[in-house]
Formats: structure tokens, sequence, C-alpha cells
């Protein structure tokens, strides 16, 4: 039994496959691709499959781990090339690995968010009023937890935020604390900022780019 | 491609994985490179829909054409229907995005006739008129094909063509015509005329009814030269049958998800109240071998982990102990779950069902469908008592702890007894658990027992007979519910009213279409869901359109009463069913096929030949 981390990148019309569905998709997908999968020993059998960091609904993510475990000799070239040939559209294993750090070390989520207004001031207007929130330290919001609705200063979950504008779009670049034990949702900032500035964007687009660890190297 | 104002509103809908496509195995081709785009329309939502055969196999057979694009159209759900109506978004095929008002043939799979206010709404959605006559256009051709229309005569206004019987060869037939017509510049009325000409096919615009004064039909007369008698279609030979070795993997979870493979068609067992079990005759049976071969196929295309061998009633089959035994080896190593629905309690082998049970154990079943053996024996479902608690104690004996048992009311001659009959059945299953000496220590047992309301249907021997009123029923479930005297039997029930509303479109006429219409226009849909249906609306618009619904449900035809469904051809022979029907009121029962052929006369439509007794009479 060897542990693999699969890589993978989710876009397009793919982001709008739900966590769960996910499962079912990647669980079904490995089989199509014959790979030589380790199954649990319960009373019913299923292939060990983790998601490290489920996607949101509606967000791109540019290099998802996903951890399985393998009984017998496969090269993760030959993995990649099996998966690749059996995906859906939109879901593209990106790299094979052997699993270099623990799950529990994800600690960060780097973001690019791009927002479309109906014209550049209203785009001016996000970005400058955001930058100062961000600045100011203080956005608070209502989150959902295991435990209920609690009031949470999204500030304190942000480790970095860039914004600019460029006519009706803005683009956003930050970094938010990911993980089991505090995670900040981008869709939930960007949801905050803008109802926060009274604003309301026409189109947007969430893509997750990279998970990091506490000292902000990349995890692998 | 796919709309791009539509992404915007994905995220406000409830699953939008159900209007997004772009699933394993589905199809896209380039639009300009094909002459016929098809839509695949079903009437009800994404979750039921794809967990459909029949689409499964016609979707892989029109693109498995080069010259065709068939795409699927599941009815939207009323979040996702407002999302398309506020921003005038025309509904669209999910491979593509286009709107399927442009296609050139809409095919509906009508399974149940409580979607028919989703097929008004579909057209509508679609930006079409829901009315036949005004579409006049050649395309889109609106077509129509499923159990329900062995009597479409409710939906005959609203579709152009209905396709009886079986569509893997009438389907191709079809759009070989279209492309025909199409490309000689033809009108609508040329197509359905030359439409009406092959077999398997009814335009019912080509035939004129007239009605008595008592509102039975007078008469129903076909025009240009479309025939008396509409035959179905049937396929010979299921071996060389087209067959999908693809099936498009959903992401969002479905009804049934797993790799489905017909074993035969038709049923030798002749319960006088399945529909199936008569629409689908004379039995067909498909090879072991392409069975097994068509397995592995799909479940290498997919990575399901679970084949369904499906059949009205599997155990039947010639060769399954063979077929399993030959299938295990690769099933187990593969760690896939052979189901098999439709099991008889007389005649499954303990020790195949142990075998079954390798990977994963699945629920167990029964249908004993009624509680006395007097009424049994009406009905035709010619197994006893001893055979479900003999099966029941042996599965208690291999460690199972429920049971589910199916059953109906308002039979033909049901009294109170036959009600009572039910929890006394139920009881002597729970009782047979306790004997068992090594019943798994600390577990109870629970019989969970399903209760339908009978809905006669057309081509059964049942035709003729009335249908308990959805008070009767009331009173009858009630009933029940009072006999069952232990908390180890669960009963859950059906709707009254939708089993009534079943059963007038099941037997009506034409004369339905303006309440069909009526209802849809004052907002009714989804009426097969609970929580969607309108009794008050429904009620009004009978009303409206002095249309008495119980003319068609509680009322005992004649046997020389002309039914709206008569020049209607599905082999089985009136004198047949008249002659069940006698023999039911007698109490008497008719063996199956395999003991004994009961010449139903569904061989002459396939040449004389019925793979069950082999006879080739005429």
């Amino acid at each position: 039994m060897k542990p693999v981390r699969l890589w993978f990148k989710k876009d397009g019309l793919a982001v709008y496959i739900s966590h769960l569905d996910m499962n079912r998709c990647m669980t079904r997908a490995v089989r199509r691709a014959d790979i030589p999968l380790w199954y649990t020993e319960g009373f019913n059998p299923h292939p060990y499959m983790t998601f490290l960091m489920p996607l949101p609904l509606g967000q791109s993510g540019m290099r998802e781990p996903l951890d399985i475990r393998i009984e017998g000799e496969m090269s993760f070239g030959e993995i990649q090339k099996r998966l690749n040939s059996v995906m859906p559209e939109g879901i593209e294993i990106v790299d094979v690995a052997k699993p270099e750090h623990k799950p529990n070390e994800i600690d960060a989520a780097e973001y690019e968010v791009d927002l479309w207004f109906e014209n550049a001031s209203d785009a001016e207007k996000f970005s400058l009023g955001a930058s100062k929130i961000i600045e100011g330290g203080v956005l608070n919001a209502e989150k959902r937890s295991k435990k209920g609705i609690k009031t949470v200063n999204l500030c304190e979950l942000v480790r970095s935020f860039d914004v600019s504008a460029c006519e009706n779009k803005v683009y956003i670049k930050t970094i938010l604390a990911a993980g089991n034990t505090v995670n900040l949702n981008a869709e939930l900032l960007v949801n905050s900022l803008l109802s926060e500035l009274s604003l309301e964007e026409t189109d947007r687009n969430i893509v997750r780019t990279k998970l990091l660890r506490s000292d902000l190297s990349i995890f692998e | 491609m796919y709309p791009k104002e539509l992404e915007r509103f994905l995220l406000k809908v409830q699953k939008p994985g159900r209007y997004t496509g772009g699933e394993l195995n589905s199809v896209v081709k380039d639009k300009n490179s094909v002459d016929i785009r098809y839509a695949f329309c079903f009437p009800d939502t994404y979750e039921i829909g794809m967990s459909h055969l029949g689409m499964k196999i016609l979707y892989s057979l029109i693109n498995a054409r080069e010259d065709a694009w068939c795409e699927r159209v599941f009815a939207p759900w009323t979040d996702m229907e407002e999302v398309l109506r506020e921003n005038n978004i025309p509904l669209f095929g999910l491979e593509s995005g286009d709107a399927i008002k442009d296609f050139d043939i809409l095919g509906f799979t009508m399974q149940y006739e409580l979607s028919y206010t989703n097929v008004l709404n579909m057209l509508d959605l679609a930006g079409l008129p829901v009315r036949a006559k005004d579409r006049t256009s050649l395309t889109p051709i609106v077509v129509a094909g499923g159990a329900c229309v062995c009597n479409a005569e409710p939906i005959a206004e609203f579709v152009d063509i209905t396709l009886p019987g079986d569509g893997e060869e009438v389907t191709n037939e079809l759009i070989d015509l279209l492309k025909e017509y199409k490309a000689k510049g033809a009108t609508k009325q040329e197509f359905l005329a030359a439409a009406a000409q092959i077999k398997g096919v009814y335009v019912p615009s080509l035939y004129e009814v007239e009605y008595n004064e008592d509102n039975t039909v007078k008469s129903v007369t076909p025009t240009c030269g479309a025939p008396e008698k509409v035959e179905k279609r049937n396929v010979a030979d299921l071996d060389s049958m087209f067959s999908p070795t693809e099936f498009v993997v959903p992401f969002l979870e479905v009804v049934h998800d797993r790799t489905t493979v017909e074993i035969f068609r038709g049923c030798i067992r002749g319960c006088r109240f399945c529909q199936a079990g008569f629409l689908n005759r004379p039995l067909r049976r498909k090879s072991p071998e392409t069975v097994e071969a068509q397995c592995k196929a799909i479940c290498n295309s997919t990575g399901y982990d679970e084949i369904s061998l499906c059949s009205l009633s599997t155990s039947d089959y010639k060769g399954l102990e063979k077929l399993i035994t030959n299938m295990l080896p690769w099933t187990v190593e593969q760690k896939i779950n052979i189901a098999l629905p439709s099991l008889r309690a007389d005649n499954f082998p303990k020790e195949l069902m142990e075998q079954l049970n390798a990977v994963r154990r699945s629920g167990l079943t029964f249908a004993p469908e009624a509680g006395t053996q007097r009424l049994r024996d009406v009905i035709n479902k010619n197994i006893t008592e001893e055979e479900v608690l003999t099966t029941a104690a042996q599965a208690f004996a291999g460690g199972w702890t429920a049971v589910k048992l199916y059953f109906m009311i308002g039979l033909p001659t049901e009294t109170e007894e036959d009600i009572e009959g039910i929890a006394n059945l139920a009881q002597a299953v729970v009782d047979e658990f306790y004997k068992n000496p090594d019943k798994p220590k600390g577990k109870g047992v629970n019989v969970s027992i399903s209760v339908a309301s009978l809905v006669p249907k057309p081509f059964t021997p049942f035709q003729w007979e009335p249908q308990d009123k959805p008070d009767v029923l009331i009173d009858k479930q009630n009933y029940l519910i009072s006999c069952v005297k232990t908390r180890k039997v669960t009963v859950s029930r059906h709707v009254p009213w939708t089993s009534f509303l079943e059963g007038v479109f099941a037997r009506g006429d034409r004369r339905l279409a303006d309440v069909i219409e009526t209802a849809w226009r004052k907002g009714c849909k989804f009426d097969g869901w609970a929580e969607c249906l309108k009794p008050e609306v429904w009620e009004e618009s009978f009303k409206e359109n002095g249309i008495d619904p119980y003319f068609y449900t509680a009322r005992r035809r004649e046997y020389d009463e002309i039914l709206p469904w008569d020049h209607m051809d599905y082999g089985v022979t009136k004198k047949f069913l008249m002659n069940e029907n006698v023999k039911a009121h007698k109490g008497e029962t008719t063996a199956s096929c395999r003991e004994k052929c009961a010449g139903c006369g569904a061989n002459r439509l396939n040449g004389g030949v019925c793979d069950e007794t082999g006879k080739t009479v005429v």
C-alpha cells in the first residue's frame, strides 16, 4: 500500500460540480483508469480517497490535492497519463507525486479574483474601498461553522491582499487562512466587501491558485 | 457553446450540475457537420431522467450516426424555470447550450402520466406553441415514445407523432425520413403523412375521433392513408439490437447510477394489473454472452461499481445462474456489485443469493401485491404465502433484518378481509424472524410495507375495471393501518389523488387536452411530485372544461365499448384480455408462459416467434 498525492485542476463548467459529486467522479475515474487502488477493509469496501481542501462550488482550482493509496507498482507518470485519458472536461491531473507534507500543514491559500462592474467608476470605488477596509483591520461578517453562526472579523484571516482596477474590472490577489481549524472562503470575503461598500458586481471569477504552509512556503 | 448569460445564474439555483452538461461520455459534435439535431427531452428532473435506460439507448443510437446529434434536455426545476423566464433564455440542449426550438426533432419519453404538464411547460420554455396544429413549420417535429403512448389520446393535440413499442429501429427510420423531407423542402403535412406509413409510427392528427352522446368513443377514422390499426414496433432479436457501450456518467447523484443491461423484454407472468407485462410481449431474450459483454463494456467506460441486470422479472431469465457464475469472477475482482431487481420469491436459489452478496449486500424486497390467496388469484400473482415466508426465513437466516413488501389496494373484488390480509402477511413475516434460532442478537426486525393503489391501465385485463375513488382509497388505507398491531411493521402509502389523476390520463381520450392545457396555464407542473401537485387547480380545470374526471376512472366499461386506444395494436388481442378479465372475476389463475402458452397473440408481431415457448405458429 503506497500513498499517492494527485494534483488536479478544476475549471470551466466543472466548477459547478459540488464537493460530494467530485468524490464520486474521481472514484469512478480511478476505476476507469484501472489504477490499482487500495480499498478499505471494512464491511463495505471502498477506495481510499481524501480531498485535502474541498473547493467551494463555483470556484476554480489550479492545483488541488487529492490523496489516494495504491496497491502494487505503477509509476506516477503512468497514473497521470491514465487518469487524464478518462477525465471529464474541466478536470485535469496536473501532477502526481509522493505526499511531502501532512494534510494538517495546510495553513493558507492564494486566490485570484476577477470582478466585473457596470462601469469603471464602480470598479475604482471597489478597489479603493476594499484596500481601505483591509488596511483598517475590521470587516465583521457572519460565518457559519459546525457550532452555528458567529460573527468573525475577516481581516484577521487575511494574510495578504492586493487589489487594482482597470476599466470596469477589478483584480484581486489575496492569501487567506485555510485548513481544518480556521478557513476563510474567498467568496465570503468578496461578498462582505461588496455589501460593506454597497456595490454589486455583474460577473465574478474566483480561482484558488495554490495552497501554502504557515511559513507561506508551498504545500506539496 | 454554453450560454454565457446563463452561467451567472447557475450559482443561484439548487444543484447547478443539472444544467451544465459536460459529464463523461456526453457527446459534443460540430453542429455544422450534422443534418439532424435531436433533443431527447425527459419531462422530469435530471436525476430521474438520467436513471432512465431508454434515454441512454436512444442517445447512443442517434449519436452513433454521423449525420445526427442527440442532446439531452430535462425539465428545469421551478427555481431554474424562474431564471429562464425572467431572463428570456429559451430551453436549451445540455451538450451545446443551443435553444432546442431550432432543433429538428424534440423526442419526449412518456413514462408517467403525471408528466404531461411538464411536456407543455418544456415546449413553452423552448419558445414553441404547445398545440401541434400551431407549430406549422416542418421542424421541430415533436415526437413521444414510452409506455404512456399506448394511449396517447390525452396528449394527441400536443405531439406530432408517437412511437408505440420499441424505439431502436423506428427512431433511425424516422430520422432518415425527416432528413429526406427536409432536403426536398417538404411541408409538415407531407412529412407526417409519409411518417404514418412507417410501422410503429402513430400520427394522431391523421385520425378523426367522434364521440357518442354518453361521451364514449363512437369511431376513430384514419385519413391521408394512415393505417386503420397502428401496430407497435417490435425488435425481433435482442442480441443484434443496438445497445450502448457507454453511458453518460452524471456528476450529481441520480436515482439509479449504475450499469444497467436488459436481459429480456416481455414477461412470462401475466399479472393482470401489470401494463408492462402485456405491452412488451412477446418475450424476447438476450443471450448471456451478449449480456456479459455489454456489462463489461459499460463498466469499463463508466467506472461504475454496480451492475443491474434488468427486466420485468429477472429470476425468470433462463440461464441466470450460468450468467452470474460467469460474471462473478471479474465482478468480485473489480469490486463490482451485481443487483437483480424484480426477483420473485419463488424461484431464486439461496446459494446464488449468498454469492451475490460477496461484494455488498443489497436490500430484500418482495411483491406479494395482495393480502390473501383469493385476491392474488384474481390478479394472477401466482405466489403463495408459504413461498413468501420460506424466502423470508432464508433471508433472516442469512442475516437480513429488514424486508420490504409491496402491495396494492383498490384491486377488483377486494374486501376488508383482503386488506386485513396485508397486515396479517406482514405479521407472519415478523413472526418468521423470531422463529429463527440464529437471529442476530440485540437486533429487531423491520418489515416495511408499501401500499400502492391500483390504476387500471390500457392493454391489461383490468382495462375495463372501475378505479376506487380517492376517498375510498383513504378509507382502505386507514383500515389497513388500524389492522397493523406492531411497530415492527411500518406502512407507507401512495397519495390517492395522484393515483386518481394518473387513472384519468391512463384511460383518457382527446377531450382531456383542454383540461391539461388549462391546468398547466394555471401553474400545474411536476404533478407527480407531492409538493407540486395542486388537486384544487385540477378540479377547477376539469370543471371549467365541462369534463367529469370520474367518467374515466370510476365507470365499469362494457366489453363492446370502443376504447380510446383500440386503434393501437400491441400484439396481445382484446379477446385474450377479455378472457383474462372474466377469469379474474372467477378467481381463476392463468399459468405462466413457461408452463403453458396462454395464446395472448403477441407472437404475431414477431413473425410468430416467442422466445419463451419457442413456438413458431401464427
